[in-house]
């Protein structure tokens, strides 16, 4: 072997060794405030779903507090995991197939005031991932959140906006004893029917899918705890 | 030696990396659709341009000519990783929007173009300099591009409505080929203005 290429190797080597080792200082010292990003990230998400109008004391916000709280984030987020951890309870639950998942439940006073649970499905180019929140009767749909999905910007990506998620509040999944199949709309919902929301337009297909994985994830909530619940 | 205000002010115009040069055009199309996306994704790859410019320099009499790409891509690569981590834990909302584009940020033709062609050749303060020239001019781009898109696709800047609610929001300008069409017109403005033609 020749003296050049030894001095190569050597070089190599020591660039490898000084990059990798920053690289994992830098990693080591950070891990701790991006885990709990991605915590904070998450329980922001059930929150909106869990409820867009509870306050850390209990009460009712207004309109721009929601808008602070939840949608700009603007709320010292360092608060939100005591506050999760205050007020919502998480319990596994078995779902038919085998499958296990996590009911959210939301507190107060020993009362229930909201549930939350997660849906994911195809829409267009990717999985939407989500979080349906419901009332205490288990029916109406009390807030939703789309998020972590790779639908088209403007189109199917309007999924993760307020205006589309707004839909969904008061709308119903379960009436009169059974799951009510639930429907996004081409466009403008027409009739307008307590389980029927707009749809974006342009975005038949994440719209579709959406609305399959909603009603699926709903019905194997329903029969694996929903109606034990309401019966109750 | 070129003179110092020519190496960074060269970039910004004359020898745009973008409109002219016709380098980092993937990630010009993929992150402009907001202004906040493009701000951020200007700073990540100035800061990378800088870095890996100044870094190869400083080592470029040492590198062995048979791995100088290999080391320079090891340079860029761990620049960027770094870049991406400091997102991660203190622009977290930022960084999930810009994904998989602050990694692609090492496959930047600008980068690795600047420190083979520059830095490999020049010394540290003048590398530096010609990094930030090219990352300033690669942020322009950027910066006029996600303007328009986010004006004219959402009615929006920085996310604040600025157009009317009845403004019904331009698909085009929301989705990639909008983005061809913006460089477009500003590749023909600015060659009309410079004229500045390629032979053809």
């Amino acid at each position: 072997m020749q003296k050049d290429d030894i001095q190569t190797i050597r070089f190599a080597l020591i660039i490898c060794l000084i990059c990798s080792m920053a690289l994992a200082g830098v990693q080591g010292s950070l891990r701790g405030i991006q885990e709990r990003n991605k915590q904070i990230d998450q329980q922001i998400n059930v929150l909106k779903a869990l409820s867009p109008d509870f306050a850390p004391d209990g009460t009712a916000l207004t309109e721009e507090q929601i808008d602070l709280w939840f949608i700009q984030g603007k709320v010292p987020k360092d608060k939100i995991p005591a506050y999760f951890e205050t007020y919502v309870s998480q319990d596994e639950v078995s779902l038919p197939k085998g499958k296990t998942s996590i009911l959210y439940t939301l507190k107060k006073d020993d009362q229930v005031v909201s549930y939350a649970f997660p849906a994911e499905g195809k829409g267009l180019w990717s999985t939407v991932h989500s979080y349906i929140g419901l009332e205490s009767d288990l029916a109406t749909i009390r807030g939703i959140t789309f998020f972590d999905h790779g639908e088209t910007p403007g189109l199917g990506g309007e999924c993760s906006k307020p205006w589309f998620q707004e839909n969904f509040r008061g709308k119903k999944l379960w009436e009169d004893g059974e799951p009510l199949k639930f429907e996004i709309a081409k466009g403008k919902a027409d009739p307008v029917t307590d389980h029927k929301v707009d749809g974006m337009s342009g975005a038949t297909i994440t719209g579709n899918g959406i609305q399959k994985f909603m009603n699926k994830t709903f019905q194997a909530y329903d029969q694996a705890v929903f109606e034990e619940k309401r019966a109750m | 030696m070129p003179a110092i205000n020519k190496i960074v002010l060269d970039p910004l115009s004359d020898n745009n990396p973008i409109t002219v040069q016709m380098l980092g055009i993937c990630s010009a199309l993929a992150v402009t659709a907001q202004l906040p996306t493009a701000f951020t994704m200007s700073i990540a790859v100035t800061l990378v341009l800088c870095g890996s410019n100044t870094i190869i320099s400083l080592l470029r009499n040492v590198i062995p000519p048979k791995i100088r790409m290999i080391v320079q891509m090891v340079v860029i690569a761990s620049l960027v990783i770094l870049v991406d981590q400091c997102l991660k834990a203190f622009a977290y909302e930022i960084s999930k929007q810009l994904s998989v584009f602050v990694g692609l940020i090492i496959t930047n033709c600008i980068v690795m173009g600047r420190a083979e062609a520059f830095a490999m050749a020049n010394p540290p303060k003048e590398s530096f300099l010609d990094g930030l020239g090219n990352g300033l001019g690669y942020s322009a781009i950027l910066i006029i591009v996600a303007f328009v898109r986010e004006l004219l696709g959402a009615g929006s800047l920085f996310g604040k409505q600025v157009l009317p609610d009845s403004y019904p929001g331009n698909g085009l300008m929301v989705i990639a080929p909008g983005a061809f069409v913006i460089i477009g017109l500003l590749i023909w403005l600015q060659r009309s203005i410079t004229k500045k033609y390629e032979e053809a």
